[in-house]
Formats: C-alpha cells, structure tokens, sequence
C-alpha cells in the first residue's frame, strides 16, 4: 500500500515537471545541450590526457574512460532525477514554500528531495548509457560484469543521493543555501575520479568518514577484479548508515523550521 | 476536536546594526532577540465550529496556524488536534487537515491547476469518482470551469485564490486552517469566497479557523472570536458578546433640512461628529439613552432622516487595537 502510494505520488511529480519543464520550450532545449557539453568536456579531457600518457595508476585509456561514463551515468540520474531539488530546498526554506510540502501526507524527504524531475536530462539517456556500453565493450565486461552493472549503478546513486542529502539538510542550520549547494557540487566533484589519484590519508577520510569514493570507485575496481568485494561491502554499510544519520539529521532539522513570516 | 493548553512558541532572531561595518561585526557577533510569538495560549475548538482568530500584525496569528497544522514545533506545551500532536505529523493527520495562505500559494506557478489538482489527488489517494465530483462541483460553484488547464501564473489574484481553496478542500478535510483568505481580493471576489466557505462547511460541517483583517469575512463565516496579542489570548467569546465589549453604545445619525449654525448642547454628551456642512451629526449613545435623545432630537431640529446602528465591528477592533488594556475589563 505504501510503496504504491508512493509511487502513484512519484508518477505525479514526473507528470508535472514535464508540464512545467515543456512550457519553456528554448530553456528546454537549452538544457539538452549543456548536458550534452559536459559530458563531451568530461570524456575530451581524459582522452587529451590518455594522448600523451600510456596508463594512470593502474588503469589504461579504457578503463578509465568506462569510470568516467560510469560516473556520467551516475551524474546523469543526479540531474535527472534530484539535482532540481537541492536548488528548490534552500528557496522553500527562505520563503516558507516548504510549509505546504510539510503538510502532504508522505514522508518529507521524499517529497523534498524528489518532487523536481529534470526532463530534459532524461532526454540524454542515450548519450550516458551509450558510453558506457561502449566503453563496457572496449574494456571487454563480462556476461557476469553485464548483468551486474545495473544494480551496481543503483547502488551508487543511492549512495551519492544519500550524502547529498545529508549535506543538504544542513540548510535547516544555514537557511543561505548557496553555500551548502556549492559544497555539496565539490564533494560529488571528488567522487568524479578514481580513488588512487588520491593520497593515503586523503583516500581513507574518503572513503571511510565521507564515503564519496565508494560511490564509482567501488563497483569499478569490483567488476574489473572480483576479489575487490571488500568496498563494495562497505559501500552497504555506508549506503544504510546514512540512511539513519539522514533520517536522525532531517527529524531535528524539521523541529528548526522556523519557517518564514507571511 | 483541538485542544490547547499553554501553548508557546519562541522565536530567535539577531539585531543586526546597518552599513558595511555592521554586516562585519554581524560576522563575528550577533546580539540574539528572544521574541515569544505565542505564550501560554489556551484554546477548546468542538467539531464544527467556525472560529475567527483576529488580531494586529505580528500579535501570533500565523504562528499558532503553523503549530495547529504541525508545521513547527511549539516550544512548550501541549496540542491536540483530531487525537494527534501535530508536531509529529502523522500520516493520518495530515490527511485530515488543510491550510490555506492568502500570501502563499500551494499550487504550482508553471502548470495549470488542473494539473496541481491531479498531483493532490496522488497525495491524498483521492478516489477517481470522487475527484472527478468535487473538482466539477467546486469549480462551478466558484465559476472557474474556463480556468482549470490555465497556467497558474496567468490567473488573476482573486481567480488563483479560488483555485487555492479547491487544491485545499479536494481531499475533504477534517479541520480547516484558513489564513487571510481574502487579503487582497476585491469586494466582489471576497464575497465568492466567503459564500464558497458558507457552503462548505454547511455540506461538510468540517472545524473553521481563519483569520483575517476584514471584519465582513468575521462577521460573515464566525460565530466565535478569539483576540490574539502580543502572543497572548485577549479575548475568547461569541461574535455578539465581542460587538459590545466597549458597552451597549448605539451609533445614531441624524441629517437636518438645513445646516446647523452652531453646536447642539444637547449632542454634546454624547462625541458628536459633524458633517462639514453640519447637515448632519454621527452620536454614540448609551442604550438607556436612546428614547430620551432621540425624542428630544426629533423635537428641537428639522430631522429629514436618522439612523441607529450597534458599534460596527471594525470599530470594536481598531478601538482595543489602539488600547489594548481596555480588555482587561474582560475575563476570558
């Protein structure tokens, strides 16, 4: 009954965000192309750097051209599907638009944090899976490595969604949500590259107490060797501690609503 | 049905001084102002009551409207509605209540109503029949029919307003938190709501607390007022005790066939205001006064018309606005 209303909720959103999205047809557009500009830069900037090295790290031109549409794929359902939100956050917060989101019938952090759908992202898609596909058949994956992918995917959106919101909620605290936006865009930044550009201590406070590296580097390195389980494991027991921290972060910041005056 | 008791809510804010140097000093101090918005408010609501919560700006109003509906959480006391503390926001409760702003919306700005009203019949698991039956029903009765697939953005002030109250009443709720419904709105349009609002709660017999600076909506849709100021309960009655709160004084006006030369001794008791061409006098009376000057007034002038009146409402309201201790006279 729950996970039927909310997805009868969730149909509504996407409904109405492609209303809302389709009425400004030029921005619309806009939007497809700037995606479509980042991923070209993304993937150009790694293979201009591939033009004039062999290997970084332990990784070759395709191995770490299949990380990088990885994480596009993963960045791509962020746009699609939540980055909107983040924005929509710190505005309802100043203005008190949030008041009416508190009092629907479902859960907050569902109507907050997935009530703007991007449609215009969704139309890129193609262009995401596209690379990665191809890239999956450059490194060459298995049949094991096919079948995998999708759930891996998951798994790392939602750990990404989970830390975003997590910093996000710290907007109840800061109301300015400028700030936390941005810092928000540095850290999924650092999630963006593979773990072992990174030095010792670096990697393991990013890994183990703000775990954005788990989010590409974890199931990559484990569809490329399987005997790297270990942070895929710990990519689960981070994925379901931020869920408690969320939840235990969003429950006080709703007690500091102050909203706004009318 | 609602059930408060020493209800508080505290609010902190920070002084800020003005200029570049004051927002340098605000980086590294702030002097902190605790402001309490509501304190130590008592409230008993019965099912199906039509209450008007009035006082001045910034006396509470909207905060005690956001703690009923669970959109803050009250600093101290206790609060009951429906069975629920709202400050838990349970599912059940929610579905049971509505809150309609005049100064916010709740419909989305870049998509038609309609399509506003079909994401609410999500949230509220609205079954399709009934939808269909209250949408059909409400908007003929606020004459919005045309309107329904119309951007909200490009609705008037007074049409949106309408459309608020359908996007708050489709899931049929139990208590009605109505905020300034009509701020802004024309005379004609203030009229549509107020009937709009009539009707409903004749059909639904749902619980009623709006509040709003227009004494015609009080007068029209409240049977009980409850005073809110500075945070406190002021006054708690029915409308007809409220009217005569400042004594049974009647409002009488006379006009003359002629205009008088000089002020009359026998008004003078009683705050007379003059029309420019003294053609005619408005008077407070007493009611135990009226026969008496009324007859002698009817006497001594060439009175061509008069009037009697109780003190209009929105006297009664600017008066205890204005002197506020004037209420102490009252117990609550």
């Amino acid at each position: 009954m729950g996970i039927k209303h909310y997805a009868q909720v969730y149909r509504g959103f996407v409904s109405t965000s492609f209303t809302e999205a389709t009425s400004f047809r030029l921005n619309f557009l806009l939007l497809i192309i700037m995606d479509l500009f980042f991923y070209v830069s993304v993937l150009a900037t790694v293979s201009f750097i591939f033009d004039h090295v062999e290997t970084i790290g332990p990784w070759n031109r395709t191995q770490l051209m299949f990380f990088m549409s990885f994480m596009l794929v993963i960045d791509h359902l962020h746009m699609t599907f939540v980055s909107e939100s983040f924005w929509m956050l710190s505005t309802h917060l100043k203005t008190g638009e949030l008041d009416f989101t508190l009092l629907k019938p479902v859960n907050s952090i569902f109507s907050v944090f997935f009530r703007h759908v991007r449609p215009s992202s969704l139309c890129n898609i193609f262009v995401t899976w596209g690379l990665l596909i191809y890239y999956g058949r450059q490194v060459p994956l298995t049949t094991l490595d096919w079948v995998l992918l999708p759930p891996l995917i998951l798994l790392s959106f939602t750990l990404l969604c989970l830390i975003e919101f997590i910093i996000a909620s710290s907007m109840f605290w800061v109301t300015e949500g400028l700030g936390i936006n941005f810092l928000r865009m540095q850290i999924q930044q650092l999630s963006r590259w593979p773990d072992y550009i990174y030095g010792i201590l670096s990697r393991k406070i990013l890994t183990i107490a703000l775990p954005v590296l788990l989010i590409g580097s974890a199931p990559v390195h484990f569809l490329f060797d399987k005997s790297r389980y270990l942070p895929l494991g710990g990519m689960v027991i981070a994925i379901l501690g931020s869920f408690v921290v969320l939840r235990w972060i969003w429950a006080r910041g709703l007690r500091r609503y102050d909203s706004a005056s009318s | 049905m609602i059930s408060a008791k020493n209800l508080t809510k505290q609010f902190i804010s920070s002084k800020k001084k003005p200029g570049l140097l004051g927002a340098l000093e605000s980086l590294f101090y702030r002097e902190p102002v605790i402001k309490n918005a509501v304190e130590s408010f008592d409230l008993e609501i019965n099912q199906g009551e039509m209450i008007g919560l009035l006082g001045p700006n910034g006396a509470g109003k909207t905060t005690l409207m956001k703690m009923f509906t669970g959109i803050i959480v009250p600093s101290s006391g206790e609060l009951k509605i429906l069975g629920h503390e709202p400050a838990q926001r349970h599912k059940e409760f929610r579905k049971n209540i509505a809150l309609v702003m005049g100064q916010k919306s709740q419909l989305w700005w870049d998509i038609p109503a309609m399509d506003s009203f079909l994401l609410l019949k999500r949230y509220y698991e609205i079954p399709e029949l009934e939808f269909k039956q209250r949408v059909t029903e409400m908007a003929a009765l606020l004459n919005v029919e045309s309107l329904m697939n119309i951007h909200v953005r490009r609705l008037s002030l007074g049409e949106r307003m309408k459309m608020e109250l359908m996007a708050s009443l489709l899931h049929s709720p139990k208590v009605i938190f109505l905020d300034e419904p009509t701020i802004g709105l024309d005379l004609v349009a203030q009229e549509n709501i107020r009937q709009f609002i009539l009707d409903y709660h004749r059909k639904t017999h749902a619980t009623l607390i709006i509040t709003s600076h227009y004494m015609a909506d009080v007068q029209a849709l409240c049977q009980r007022l409850v005073l809110i100021f500075d945070g406190k309960k002021a006054f708690d009655g029915p409308l007809k005790t409220f009217e005569t709160i400042l004594g049974n004084d009647k409002i009488v006006s006379f006009q003359f066939a002629d205009s008088l030369t000089e002020d009359a001794a026998l008004f003078a008791d009683f705050s007379p205001v003059y029309q420019e061409d003294r053609k005619g006098v408005e008077l407070k009376i007493p009611l135990e006064k009226l026969r008496a000057v009324t007859s002698e007034a009817l006497e001594k002038f060439d009175i061509t018309e008069f009037n009697t009146d109780k003190m209009p409402i929105e006297k009664v309201m600017k008066t205890l606005m204005t002197n506020p201790q004037l209420l102490k006279r009252h117990s609550l």
